[in-house]
């Protein structure tokens, strides 16, 4: 192993980064930059897709789109002309847990924009007008990821991998799902699962961490929402035994899109740890690791072929994906079997333990490159419930693994005979 | 991550090299970039998708390092590179700890002259770029842009995407690719920019051990003339497969360096939101309260609308993209888009709306500069078509700005009898329209 070139002290950690859990049971994060004219946030409230009743897939994303529609203070025009005249934006989108918001500003901004926060979050009026022109809106987005390839075969993948699990579902939704909710179901979603208990938000930026949660004390401890509803339960996942192939056509495409899929640990466990060492290897060190050389560089089948581990906290995916020809579709297929074949039957060299292992101790420094990315990091932190010096203790995790370590997590995840395969585009 | 007010140290080696950097020491990383003044604006007809291709081919090993050997020791220090081919100019860069740097600046010496262009990598890469080009294919968006920028440009290059056309890329070379690279590669043809933490001396003293043995050569430029106006109106349709319409709108814009383009930034601004200066980083600001949105989309004519505007060497094109809902056909969204555009051109412009759009252009110069690699892709971008100061006096340049200036400037620009209109539509007629 060799040596880090700076001192992981200088990484964020618990002595420096700022954290605070407020009685209303929001937790407050903030890494300070006295440097930067401007202030990035990000943060979550634990309620997504998972929490969409029954026939009304894509209610929790549809509800995202409507809190920055109009609040109780600013109707939809005066509220994008406050945020907007001063240069700051506010995003928010649900996933499957999580409805997750981001926003930036110039830090003189701040009071304003976590006020507008706050209101958007807590007290959205759902306008009538604006609910019918979002419906419409994601008619339109129905239809345009009906022809994206890389869309169609994610959706494929999701069907067959998870069933009848929740995860089966688009977080979108479906256009028959969409078309039936109305702004009652908002209403209601909204009353029964918006409020301060589970949020979570991290700053970092030009702020100062003390006076920022100071701020965001009194903005957000006005937030009360005694009927607040914790998430319904994620339901157990048990993963599949048989292989399962799906081709959806979609004429007329000049590429396929492909994924090839297996089940991942839970995010950031130490199994998580070890697979995404070797998912390195399998398909992103370097140009797109042993995936990329195999069907990129050697064959030329595609301008991407890479793997993927996701990482959260319900069960999630290992996946090989590539973007192919249409006539070279089953012809990738064998190139990526051959590799995972090869990645489950020999363990890595040394070499390309030791490539990842140094990969992963040098984008520790690379993490501080922006302060966006570090709110990102502390959000992920707390996400997972890390240490927050996990980013200094990873060094040492790091040291310890061995090949035969990697060897035994792609024999656990990976199963030939059970891969679930599924591409969208032409009919080859 | 940030601090607005480290200025670059500009030099250059005997052999024409030129050398910025720029000290940041927020992070102890490092971003290495090295710009070659060619893209596809140099290629000639039949010729289309060299500089993209010769891109690939840096990656593929010279003769002294595999591809592999190249790319799998940056990976190593942590860092992340990547390269871009745009129509002014072809950019390589690594990020990496600093203590990486020697890596990032041995390579990119080696590479400027020693790259193979082996046949068979060439035939590899062939089919990898038609690849490349099958996905963006799949886009009806890119079909119809590529579609507009030919009836925008009639002889500049500005035409052509940088991808080439499946045509050239079938044709092409290896002679042609080694041509090009060796022609357009040469120290005097690039600017190499250091943005991030490290000690200026030493680091001077690794550029000129990579760099100063390589030797001059004189670059022979194919420089195009610049096309400064749309001659007339003029609609391009594509009939397809896809469910949605889709419409384009493109103007004419002045090149960077004109004057007039500060004024064409504000115009974006308040007309369809303004663009971000981040090529890397967070995102920009939303355009809800720009006319456009307001007109078509919060009054439920299309789905969205976004525009773009790239600062270029030569005069380019202001682009709006219209997606439409299926409830009002195309023709009735470019009528309604007509009716603002006309509204904007014959109207005062609001005090407001101008200083949104300042306040707007100050908060993306903000977010710009959160970023270190961002900061290294501004020094060197903003050197190919102006000066770094073009960048640095972003901000107080459109504060110089009048109404009247943007009101002469708009009338200028956007009229509607030299403007490219191109509608996607779905051939079976699946949205109403």
């Amino acid at each position: 192993m060799a040596n880090m070139s700076f001192s992981p002290t200088a990484l964020p950690g618990s002595d420096t980064i700022f954290r605070k859990r407020f009685p209303n049971g929001s937790t407050f994060l903030a890494y300070p930059n006295s440097t930067s004219p401007a202030v990035f946030f990000r943060g979550y409230l634990p309620v997504g897709s998972l929490s969409d009743p029954a026939g009304k897939n894509g209610l929790a994303n549809f509800n995202a789109g409507m809190l920055s529609t109009g609040t109780k203070q600013h109707e939809f025009r005066q509220l994008h002309r406050l945020l907007e005249s001063c240069g700051a934006s506010i995003s928010i989108s649900a996933g499957a847990l999580a409805t997750v918001f981001s926003g930036q500003c110039l830090k003189e901004d701040l009071p304003l924009i976590l006020a507008l926060l706050m209101q958007m979050l807590s007290e959205p009026t759902f306008p009538q007008a604006h609910f019918e022109r979002l419906q419409q809106q994601l008619m339109t987005v129905f239809r345009i990821q009906s022809q994206d390839t890389t869309e169609m075969a994610s959706q494929a993948f999701d069907r067959l991998y998870y069933r009848d699990h929740p995860y089966a579902h688009p977080e979108l939704g479906y256009p028959q799902t969409v078309s039936t909710i109305c702004r009652e179901d908002l209403l209601e979603f909204h009353a029964n699962y918006f409020g301060p208990e589970g949020l979570v938000i991290a700053f970092a930026g030009g702020m100062e961490s003390e006076k920022t949660a100071a701020l965001f004390e009194q903005i957000f401890s006005n937030w009360n929402a005694p009927s607040q509803q914790k998430q319904v339960d994620l339901p157990v996942w048990h993963p599949h035994k048989q292989a399962m192939r799906e081709h959806v056509v979609i004429p007329e495409k000049s590429q396929s899109d492909l994924i090839i899929g297996t089940s991942a640990p839970v995010g950031m466990s130490q199994e998580y740890q070890l697979c995404a060492l070797g998912n390195n290897i399998l398909g992103q060190f370097g140009m797109m690791g042993r995936i990329g050389e195999s069907v990129r560089e050697r064959s030329g089948l595609a301008y991407y072929s890479a793997s993927t581990l996701g990482a959260g906290l319900g069960p999630t995916t290992w996946k090989v994906v590539a973007g192919v020809n249409p006539n070279n579709l089953d012809k990738a297929i064998r190139k990526i079997k051959e590799e995972l074949s090869r990645f489950i039957t020999e363990p890595v060299t040394r070499e390309e333990l030791e490539d990842v292992k140094q990969q992963a101790l040098g984008q520790l420094p690379i993490s501080l490159e922006s302060n966006s990315g570090i709110a990102r990091l502390l959000l992920s932190l707390e996400r997972f419930q890390l240490s927050m010096d996990y980013l200094r203790e990873l060094p040492a995790v790091l040291e310890a693994v061995t090949a035969e370590d990697i060897l035994t997590c792609a024999r656990n995840y990976w199963h030939l005979d059970s891969l679930v395969i599924a591409s969208a585009g032409s009919t080859p | 991550m940030n601090k607005t007010d480290q200025t670059p140290h500009f030099l250059s080696l005997s052999n024409g090299l030129r050398i910025a950097l720029k000290q940041i020491h927020t992070a102890p990383i490092v971003s290495s970039w090295v710009w070659y003044d060619v893209g596809s604006r140099n290629e000639v007809p039949g010729k289309t998708g060299l500089s993209h291709w010769v891109e690939h081919m840096q990656f593929k090993g010279t003769s002294n390092y595999s591809g592999k050997a190249m790319e799998n020791a940056i990976a190593r220090t942590g860092g992340y590179s990547n390269a871009f081919t745009s129509p002014d100019w072809t950019a390589y860069f690594q990020t990496l700890p600093s203590s990486a740097l020697e890596t990032a600046l041995r390579f990119e010496a080696d590479r400027m002259v020693n790259s193979l262009y082996d046949a068979v990598e060439v035939e590899t890469e062939r089919t990898v770029i038609l690849s490349e080009r099958e996905g963006n294919e799949n886009d009806p968006q890119f079909l119809l842009s590529e579609k507009v920028q030919q009836a925008a440009f009639k002889q500049h290059p500005y035409r052509n995407e940088v991808l080439g056309s499946t045509e050239d890329l079938l044709r092409l070379t290896r002679d042609d690719l080694y041509q090009h690279y060796r022609n357009y590669y040469q120290p005097s043809n690039a600017l190499l920019c250091l943005a991030g933490s490290f000690d200026e001396d030493a680091a001077l003293k690794l550029i000129e051990k990579y760099f100063s043995p390589i030797a001059q050569t004189e670059t022979i430029r194919s420089t195009p003339t610049p096309e400064n106006e749309i001659a007339q109106a003029e609609k391009v349709e594509l009939l397809g497969p896809d469910e949605v319409n889709y419409i384009q709108i493109a103007w004419r814009s002045p090149k960077a360096s004109d004057p007039d383009f500060f004024a064409y930034t504000l115009i974006e601004s308040i007309l369809s939101g303004p663009s971000t200066l981040n090529m890397f980083g967070s995102g920009g600001i939303g355009n809800r309260t720009s006319r456009l949105y307001r007109e078509l989309v919060e009054n439920q004519f299309a789905a969205s609308v976004y525009g773009s505007l790239s600062a270029s060497i030569d005069p380019g094109i202001y682009t709006l993209y219209i997606t439409c809902r299926d409830d009002h056909s195309p023709d009735e969204v470019i009528a309604r888009f007509n009716q603002v555009i006309d509204s904007f051109l014959n109207q005062e412009l609001s005090l407001e709306e101008q200083e949104t759009a300042l306040k707007q252009a100050r908060a993306n110069f903000a977010y710009s500069i959160d970023n270190i690699t961002n900061q290294a892709f501004w020094v060197g971008y903003a050197q190919s078509f102006a000066g770094y100061d073009w960048f640095t006096n972003y901000v107080e340049s459109l504060r110089q700005v009048t109404r009247e200036d943007i009101t002469r400037v708009a009338r200028h620009y956007l009229d509607p009898a030299r403007r490219i209109t191109g509608v996607y539509r779905n051939r079976d007629g699946v949205s109403n329209g």
